[in-house]
């Protein structure tokens, strides 16, 4: 964990050539990228594959950004979303606010915005995953279970939380 | 003797009912003329020839001329075109009345002027044509107002549609930064580069990058023009931010050969106040300058920036030896939408947004001009 963590991030945007080199970009960054082109592609990507982070575009045909970013969370509780949103849209922004987006960003975005967004979505994310994983194991220990049950029991935490 | 004196009592009886009938005629005729004379609508009457022997202090307001230098005239003389006025009063004369709406006069001053008009024809106690009375109504309010109502729905329209417009440019515009982004690190990254082509490319980055900047603050400014939305407030320095807009504009008043003059008051000049709003007013003004000098052509354009400082209010001028601007166009360079420049060249946004953003600030906006010679914008803003 002293390195620069590696981060994951699911783009889900329908602008194509924006998404192709904003990821083109981050992945030279140092982060894990997977690019998707619609709320359906980045809900199906998402069931398979985990991630820290969602960029969402408010505006997509089929599914918008803010079903997709809640229906994600469902999939992916510790998930953080950036949501991206046009001037204007700002209203149904924090809508998507509140329903548990991280972020929102106005449209056209700065860059270097975008990836301060980022870590700090990641940071979050890292902070309510351990948490989670804090309570969990106390729920363990007070459980009562012998020495053989608590570790069984850890191991399998470790591997849902992806905490060594 | 006796028939004598009853023709007499006759007599005095007959002239005495005469005069009751003449005194009733006379305050008739005042009452009717007291109408006629005073009312505020436009009421004249000719005889059978056409020719004017009343009209009222409406028609007065309305078309200029006074009573007297009408009555004794040929009612033609008010009219704008005489054959259309002809035929609506034969129409009158056979069937009793006439009306026409959206009529037009003649204004003193030669102008064509619309009523709704209304000929009665009058008839004697023999049923023979008497003259004509024309009541007509000046429509140029409710024609005012129809054309504001017009105007007032095409700017929701255009405003709609801009906004739309500026919706889907702003995708576009953000696709080439990422994409000049992404050049930018790879031209970083590169191997094998020589440092001249390296600088190029940067270079040549950086200026679209800044362009898809310029392109970002158009578009909101814009959507701000239609959205109104409220100044920020932060702390600037006038003179720098005059700086910047001639430096940002410099490719265009290098290609023009025109000089700016900076006449600033000493120092640097702070404020309190929305500076991409500011920067828009100047960039603005600057550009209308530089239009201004192109317009006229020649060598020796020159564009002045004075600062000075009075009262609690700092004061801008902006200052071209360019060709003025014409009477005419004063009257509407206010409008939006109103542009002299050729079609694809200016919004007719420009001054509105000025006007807009500096009445927003707190500020006053006025300017001088003469034709041929040049034009003064001055901004005032509350210190």
């Amino acid at each position: 964990m002293n390195e620069k963590p590696d981060i994951k991030v699911l783009l889900i945007d329908d602008e194509e050539t924006l998404i192709e080199y904003l990821s083109k970009r981050l992945l030279r960054e140092g982060f894990t990228v997977k690019a998707t082109f619609s709320g359906e592609e980045g809900l199906e990507v998402g069931a398979n594959e985990d991630f820290d982070v969602a960029v969402v575009d408010l505006k997509m045909p089929g599914i918008d950004g803010v079903e997709t970013q809640q229906k994600l969370k469902k999939i992916q509780p510790f998930l953080q979303s950036i949501v991206l949103t046009g001037h204007g849209a700002i209203d149904t922004a924090l809508e998507s606010g509140r329903q548990d987006a991280f972020k929102y960003l106005l449209k056209p975005i700065e860059y270097d915005n975008l990836v301060e967004a980022i870590r700090e979505a990641y940071e979050k994310k890292v902070e309510l995953q351990q948490a989670k994983f804090r309570q969990e194991v106390d729920d363990i220990y007070r459980a009562g279970m012998g020495a053989r049950g608590i570790k069984k029991a850890m191991n399998k935490l470790r591997k849902i939380y992806g905490i060594e | 003797m006796e028939s004598s004196d009853f023709l007499q009592d006759q007599l005095a009886r007959a002239s005495e009912e005469l005069s009751g009938y003449k005194k009733e005629l006379l305050d008739t005729r005042r009452f009717l003329n007291c109408i006629l004379e005073n009312s505020d609508e436009m009421v004249f009457a000719t005889d059978v020839e056409g020719i004017l022997v009343s009209f009222s202090k409406g028609g007065e307001k309305a078309l200029g001329y006074t009573m007297e230098q009408m009555v004794g005239r040929h009612v033609n003389d008010l009219v704008d075109d005489p054959l259309e006025f002809e035929k609506l009063a034969a129409i009158s004369r056979k069937e009793g009345s006439a009306g026409r709406s959206d009529f037009p006069l003649q204004h003193k001053a030669g102008h064509a002027i619309y009523f709704d008009i209304s000929l009665i024809s009058l008839t004697d106690a023999d049923g023979q044509f008497a003259g004509t009375v024309g009541i007509c109504r000046d429509i140029a309010p409710w024609k005012k107002f129809q054309e504001d109502l017009i105007r007032v729905d095409r700017l929701a329209e255009i405003g709609r549609t801009a906004s739309g417009i500026v919706h889907e440019i702003n995708n576009p515009v953000a696709v080439i930064g990422e994409i000049s982004g992404w050049i930018e690190v790879v031209v970083n990254d590169a191997k094998g580069l020589g440092q001249e082509d390296r600088d190029e490319l940067e270079t040549a980055v950086q200026h679209i990058i800044k362009q898809v900047k310029r392109c970002r603050n158009i578009t909101q400014q814009l959507l701000s023009y239609v959205r109104d939305s409220e100044p920020t407030q932060s702390s600037l320095d006038v003179h720098e931010l005059l700086k910047e807009t001639v430096s940002f504009l410099n490719p265009e008043l290098k290609h023009k050969d025109i000089e700016v003059v900076l006449d600033f008051m000493e120092g640097p000049l702070l404020l309190h106040s929305d500076k991409q709003m500011l920067e828009q007013v100047f960039v603005n003004l600057i550009s209308n300058a530089i239009y201004a000098v192109k317009e006229k052509g020649g060598t020796g354009g020159r564009i002045v920036l004075k600062t000075s400082k009075n009262d609690s209010m700092l004061e801008i001028k902006i200052s071209d030896n360019g060709t003025g601007i014409s009477e005419e166009n004063q009257k509407q360079m206010h409008d939006l939408f109103f542009s002299t420049k050729p079609s694809g060249k200016g919004t007719g946004l420009g001054l509105p947004i000025c006007q807009n953003i500096i009445k927003k600030l707190g500020g006053g906006f006025s300017f001088e001009t003469k034709v041929g010679e040049g034009t003064t914008f001055i901004v005032k803003l509350p210190d």
